[in-house]
């Protein structure tokens, strides 16, 4: 199980509480599908993905972003927990939407970058591995009850 | 590989970072210590604690190879033949880091150029750096 120290929690929490979780969900969402077009596979039915433009502004991909990031917020909440956080949503993502969960790695890694386009300098490296920490977390725990 | 259009968006980025191979050169490296503390397993002679001069100077010359390899993106292998033979030979440097170096590589750009460093340009760099790393790793068997 990972841990965080008190001085990691303390990051992530107070970077956290300056996100804007409906842009950054679109955002982040909308890089992956992008950067890594093969991730398009599980949207066919989001409408036009046809160049990266589309996909940024496409309203599906900014809800459907919106979505997950606001679930990620569950897990800046119980970061000592992730594991029990995400088990409901580990199963969904292997029984009904049979996501290869290096998915969730690749959208941990762009959250990050996200984080980074948006914060700027005061995106240390060691805010960078205090959240890249936790995205591997939430990725481990999205995969936990795999099958 | 790289369609026309990504080889501007490769250009575009390298033209930001130009200039400024050091410095950038030197936080790539010092995220990826930080992050991937098992990275530092490849750079004993950086010391345990690497100090500022020595991520600038070694920082620097993986940002200069870089600026080789977007001069001869029509010949990645070629212009990167001695590194490829470097790393598949001395280095030995396992492949499943090169995604780690690339994540941190993508943040120092983010950070840095905000704005500027649009998604396309993200899209085109991650491949173009993907494509580089398979070539400093192809020669490994």
């Amino acid at each position: 199980m990972v841990h965080f120290s008190a001085e990691e929690k303390a990051a992530i929490t107070s970077l956290w509480g300056k996100v804007n979780v409906e842009d950054a969900g679109g955002e982040a969402l909308g890089r992956l599908l992008v950067v890594y077009p093969w991730t398009q596979r599980f949207f066919d039915n989001f409408g036009n993905l046809s160049s990266a433009s589309a996909i940024m502004g496409n309203p599906k991909v900014k809800a459907h972003g919106k979505k997950v990031l606001t679930s990620f917020g569950d897990a800046v909440k119980n970061m000592d927990n992730l594991k029990g956080t995400f088990a409901k949503l580990s199963e969904l993502h292997c029984d009904k939407l049979h996501v290869d969960p290096e998915n969730f790695r690749l959208l941990g890694n762009v959250l990050v970058c996200v984080l980074a386009h948006h914060f700027g300098k005061e995106f240390t490296p060691q805010v960078q591995a205090a959240y890249q920490k936790v995205v591997a977390g939430v990725a481990n725990a999205l995969a936990h009850k795999y099958h | 590989m790289l369609s026309a259009q990504e080889r501007a968006q490769v250009a575009q980025v390298w033209d930001l970072i130009a200039g400024h191979e050091a410095a950038f050169g030197a936080e790539l490296l010092l995220r990826l210590f930080t992050v991937y503390p098992s990275t530092k397993t490849y750079f004993p002679h950086l010391g345990s604690c690497a100090d500022k001069a020595q991520l600038l100077s070694h920082g620097r010359r993986m940002l200069e190879a870089v600026g080789v390899a977007v001069q001869h993106l029509d010949n990645l292998r070629a212009a990167l033949r001695p590194l490829a033979d470097l790393h598949a030979q001395v280095l030995r440097v396992d492949p499943s880091n090169f995604p780690l170096l690339i994540q941190c590589f993508q943040v120092v750009l983010a950070s840095h150029l905000q704005d500027e460093f649009t998604v396309e340009m993200q899209a085109a760099w991650d491949k173009f750096l993907t494509g580089v790393a398979v070539v400093l790793t192809e020669k490994y068997r």
